[in-house]
């Protein structure tokens, strides 16, 4: 029961590049069941931006699953671009799950954006000023729907798809001192008391690909400028060797 | 005048000339570029980092140039290269 996941983030769609990421998902059928997209959709998070996105990610072969980034925020203009995502067809997670079909086999999938605040030992704590307390607490409370949402699916294989990162592995090569900007150790925590096959970030366009969880759940960077190639396939499967 | 509109002057130090492009890149519409490094070495300002079309790139030098047009820009910046899919990784 193995299925092949597509992923990639920070796409950072605007006019200037309209259709230029489309030609390179051409076929993708013939190598993945499923694309998930890490968030940066947008550059200016527009509607302008969001229609390009939805014509650019429409009437792929295979289902499309994407949650928001921090640059699809920045015009205020979320809620419609979710709104034209999902009228494209593409299915929108915040901070919820869907389960997709391939097969004979049942994919969960959980995720939101995510958030910042720094990894165990060097991050800020729900304390003192009250926007200090709104900052960590937005992190909290996403881990906490997560972490439900995760031990609601009965599927074959799970995985979380986010915008901002679990786990330091995956930076190595953004400066240390906006580690704290780029994910939360609160993410990671929520997915490894459920258990997860796989964790999918973007938002770190310096850092790596490959890492993994306290708990063991592997974690792939996929922004676009780390991949450098339009999308990673994962294979998830019983046994390797059914892949 | 607005914190944020204050311009760069040739008698600030190089370490805030480089914050205050990097805040600029970040914040400019005509770039919103967060993962540009900028470092100021003598009359030289160095933009490194990734973006996704060559125009971009062009406007990442241009709104360097505009907040401290007394250095020359060396654009080290590169546009993503977007290659075929490659091999699957199984997990």
């Amino acid at each position: 029961m193995r299925i092949r996941v597509a992923a990639v983030g920070d796409v950072h769609l605007g006019e200037d590049i309209r259709g230029r990421y489309r030609r390179r998902l051409e076929g993708i059928e013939e190598r993945a069941d499923v694309l998930l997209v890490a968030g940066d959709l947008t550059r200016h998070g527009t509607p302008e931006e969001g229609r390009i996105v939805a014509d650019e990610f429409r009437d792929l072969p295979v289902p499309v699953v994407a949650v928001l980034g921090n640059h699809d925020y920045q015009s205020d203009a979320e809620d419609e671009i979710v709104d034209l995502l999902r009228e494209a067809g593409i299915q929108v997670l915040q901070d919820d799950s869907t389960v997709i079909t391939c097969g004979d086999a049942r994919l969960g999938v959980v995720g939101g954006k995510g958030f910042c605040g720094g990894f165990a030992g060097k991050c800020a704590s729900e304390f003192g000023e009250p926007e200090m307390k709104a900052f960590v607490r937005h992190t909290r409370e996403i881990a906490d729907l997560w972490h439900k949402a995760l031990k609601g699916l009965d599927t074959d294989h799970r995985v979380v798809l986010s915008h901002y990162s679990p786990v330091k592995d995956t930076l190595t090569g953004e400066p240390p001192e906006i580690y704290p900007f780029l994910g939360s150790y609160l993410l990671a925590e929520a997915v490894d008391a459920e258990g997860a096959d796989l964790f999918v970030h973007g938002h770190a366009h310096a850092g790596v690909e490959k890492g993994v969880t306290p708990g063991g759940v592997r974690v792939r960077n996929v922004a676009l400028p780390v991949l450098q190639r339009a999308y990673a396939v994962y294979c998830l499967g019983d046994e390797p060797e059914n892949c | 005048m607005d914190q944020k509109d204050q311009v760069a002057s040739h008698h600030d130090a190089p370490h805030y000339v480089a914050a205050r492009v990097q805040r600029a890149l970040a914040e400019d519409e005509r770039t919103y570029e967060l993962g540009i490094r900028v470092d100021i070495r003598g009359d030289q300002l160095f933009l490194r980092g990734q973006v996704e079309g060559a125009e971009r790139r062009g406007a990442v030098a241009a709104v360097a140039a505009e907040n401290a047009p007394w250095l020359t820009v060396r654009n080290e910046v590169t546009v993503v290269e977007v290659r075929e899919p490659g091999e699957e990784e199984t997990l």
